[in-house]
């Protein structure tokens, strides 16, 4: 064992020993000049250099000292790498060419495998960081920002990704394109710790990607948040979607994803949370959704969906649908509208809850009729539907929903939800108002109020 | 006019039922905001009770109010007085009663604990809603001459403000659901003064959900300095309009 690993102690000196490096300064050659010598290892130096489009034909490592600046001049692409086992490290990317025939980025992988692309900045670049048909990939520590000022139709994505495998984007940030994160036939990749926000179109957008995992990522202000469509075995964990709003803006929106596996995600604050069109066994748990419109949107087209111990707080609805036949299961979820009881102090309600109000149905064929929301005429309605449903789908019940937000049970034991507080105190003050004045009534009628010492005593 | 209305606002400072009003407004609101942790929520719950309450203690207040008066009043139409200036006095002096009782029952919780762009629209609505329903209740109060059935009159109408109107509303939209009736909706829940402030309220709450496909329509009309001018010069109007009603029949009434 340790024989073993002194060999590759002595491989590895060796290797570096015979690794050249070489510099380059602005003034002294050009990156294109380094790229023709041998040297494995070209370190750039603080500068602005103008070179049009730099294609790396070899393994390199690129290493940037003191953000040097990569200006492609918009003549087209930036950075090219057409070969494999290459590193970008501490670059500073700029001036691609906005084209609508070809897609100019300012750092190109093309059909390669083992590249690197780390810590680097690209700016106001058309694609950001596009790769196309690349294995085993790390995209890391990048800031994508993009041009706020550009109009979308100028506008392209931040990371592209176009068939490929084992990539692993983390810790980056993409802002102002139009999709920060892109995938387009991507299998078994992590996308982690990355944070989009201002992107014209979609956070994060992919189709046709297998087996792929998303956690820890930070998805905000986004013109449509995030869409994600037609993938099998999608793991999205411990996310937050966060103000995304507009008419067709959506914290998560999945269409056509089979077997995806939603955990312990935040929503705050979407028009709409979690939209499901057309998925099949969607695992829905332990999330929080807070703040939203509409906090899970349903289509009828989904089936074998289920819901356990997720959050529900401040929506303004919880869930609506669009069909009679819901084929969803619901168990265990905490409702803050839920006004059940407990009486065998398990922590479960005793009776079911009915997240969908009549009202959600209403607005869902009438959109206009949220002219009416939290009116006294609503809540009667919803109350009735609530002793008496007929209107609703049955089967949309969660029959043993939490009595205290999951993961807060000890601290928030006391605090209720505001429509019950709403509630009980409306009952007991319209009975003050309903006694006072009664008793009003009663006292004009033997005993003025107006006294001896009013205006004329 | 200012006489008057001085020794009626003095008279009403002693009364019962409007320091009671305070009261249990201040109770409300304290309540909420002390059970809920969240302000905003609680913020929404104080809408829900205010919007319902103010008005109809507003109006009943202010009818019964002046039957109490009335002998006063009739007292007063006989010395050298021009009689609009005596309902209008008596308006000014009720609705100054009620607001300050508004402002003390509710206002001083919102300031305390939630200071927000909902809570100032809260504080606006509610205070115009009260000098709505004052000048409601009077309208109603002059022109009958039996309090019993202005008092049902009045009930009749807040019924009709907090729950038909809307009823009315869905029904409508229930009816004409395929025919492009947003652009009729919104101006009409509009003129209800009671969904007109409950709306202004919503707009800052519900944003996420109204930005969704109704945004569009509502935006346009509520939203911006514009449609916010509309809608206060639609409460004014409210406001002035039975006022003036209630100096008119008033002036000419037999006593």
């Amino acid at each position: 064992m340790l024989r073993a690993a002194l060999l590759v102690l002595l491989a590895t000196c060796t290797s570096v020993a015979s690794a050249r490096v070489c510099s380059v300064w602005p003034g002294s050659g050009t990156i294109k000049q380094a790229l023709a010598n041998t040297c494995d290892t070209i370190i750039i130096h603080t500068g602005t250099y103008r070179e049009g489009t730099i294609t790396i034909e070899r393994p390199v490592v690129l290493l940037g000292q003191g953000w040097p600046v990569i200006d492609g001049g918009g003549v087209g692409e930036v950075v090219v790498v057409s070969a494999p086992h290459v590193t970008l490290q501490g670059l500073v990317v700029r001036g691609t060419m906005v084209s609508d025939m070809n897609d100019n980025a300012g750092i190109k992988c093309i059909s390669v495998t083992d590249i690197r692309i780390i810590g680097n900045r690209v700016e106001s670049c058309f694609f950001g960081i596009y790769l196309s048909s690349v294995t085993h990939a790390l995209v890391a520590d990048n800031r994508v920002i993009g041009d706020p000022m550009a109009d979308e139709n100028r506008r392209a994505n931040g990371i592209h990704l176009w068939k490929c495998s084992h990539v692993e984007v983390l810790r980056n940030t993409a802002m102002h394109h139009r999709d920060g994160i892109y995938l387009e036939f991507v299998t078994d990749s992590h996308v982690g710790n990355d944070t989009t926000a201002y992107n014209a179109r979609y956070g994060l957008h992919f189709m046709f990607s297998h087996r792929d995992s998303y956690t820890r990522n930070l998805f905000h202000d986004n013109g449509a948040g995030v869409a994600v469509m037609f993938t099998r075995e999608v793991t999205m964990t411990d996310n937050r979607f966060e103000h995304n709003r507009g008419a067709s803006s959506y914290g998560l929106l999945l269409k056509e994803i089979n077997d995806a596996h939603i955990e312990r995600n935040m929503f705050v604050d979407n028009t709409v949370g979690i939209l499901l069109d057309g998925c099949n066994r969607a695992n829905v748990t332990d999330n929080r959704f807070q703040a939203n419109g509409w906090a899970v949107k349903l289509f009828a087209n989904s089936t074998a969906a289920v819901f356990e111990r997720n959050g529900f707080s401040g929506n303004t609805f919880d869930m609506t649908t669009n069909g009679d036949l819901v084929l969803t299961t619901l168990k265990g979820n905490y409702w803050d509208r839920y006004r059940g009881y407990d009486l065998d102090r398990d922590g479960r309600g005793d009776v079911p809850h009915r997240p969908l109000s009549v009202f959600a149905l209403v607005t869902e064929r009438m959109p206009y009729a949220m002219v009416l929301s939290r009116s006294l005429m609503v809540n009667l309605l919803d109350q009735g539907e609530r002793l008496v449903p007929t209107l609703t789908p049955a089967m949309l019940q969660d029959t043993g929903p939490l009595m205290h937000p999951p993961d807060r049970s000890g601290e928030q034991h006391a605090r209720r939800s505001v429509e019950q507080y709403g509630e009980r105190t409306l009952v007991p003050s319209a009975l003050v108002a309903a006694i006072m004045v009664l008793h009003t009534w009663w006292s004009f009628t033997d005993r003025p109020i107006l006294r001896s010492t009013g205006p004329h005593g | 006019m200012w006489k008057v209305y001085k020794y009626t606002l003095l008279d009403l400072a002693r009364n019962r039922f409007a320091l009671g009003y305070a009261l249990l407004l201040l109770l409300v609101s304290v309540g909420l905001f002390m059970l809920e942790s969240d302000n905003t929520k609680a913020l929404i719950s104080l809408t829900q009770v205010v919007l319902a309450l103010v008005p109809l203690l507003a109006l009943i207040f202010t009818i019964i109010y002046f039957y109490n008066q009335y002998e006063f009043t009739v007292l007063l139409a006989v010395q050298p007085l021009r009689r609009q200036s005596i309902t209008r006095a008596q308006f000014l002096a009720i609705g100054t009663a009620l607001l300050v009782s508004f402002l003390f029952g509710v206002g001083f919780p919102v300031v305390a604990y939630a200071p927000s762009p909902i809570g100032w629209t809260l504080l606006l609505t509610g205070a115009a809603l009260t000098l709505v329903f004052c000048a409601l209740g009077m309208f109603i109060a002059v022109g009958q001459r039996d309090r019993a059935k202005a008092v049902g009159i009045g009930l009749a109408t807040w019924v009709f403000m907090v729950l038909v109107y809307d009823s009315l509303l869905l029904w409508l939209m229930f009816s004409f659901s395929d025919r492009p009736i947003e652009p009729v909706i919104v101006p009409l829940a509009a003129l209800n003064p009671i969904d007109l402030s409950r709306i202004l309220v919503m707009l800052k709450v519900d944003l996420a959900a109204l930005l969704g496909y109704t945004g569009a329509v509502y935006q346009k009309f509520f939203g911006g300095a514009g449609g916010m001018l509309v809608s206060f010069v639609a409460l004014l109007l409210w406001m002035l309009l039975p006022a003036w009603g209630a100096v008119r029949t008033f002036a000419r009434k037999d006593l």
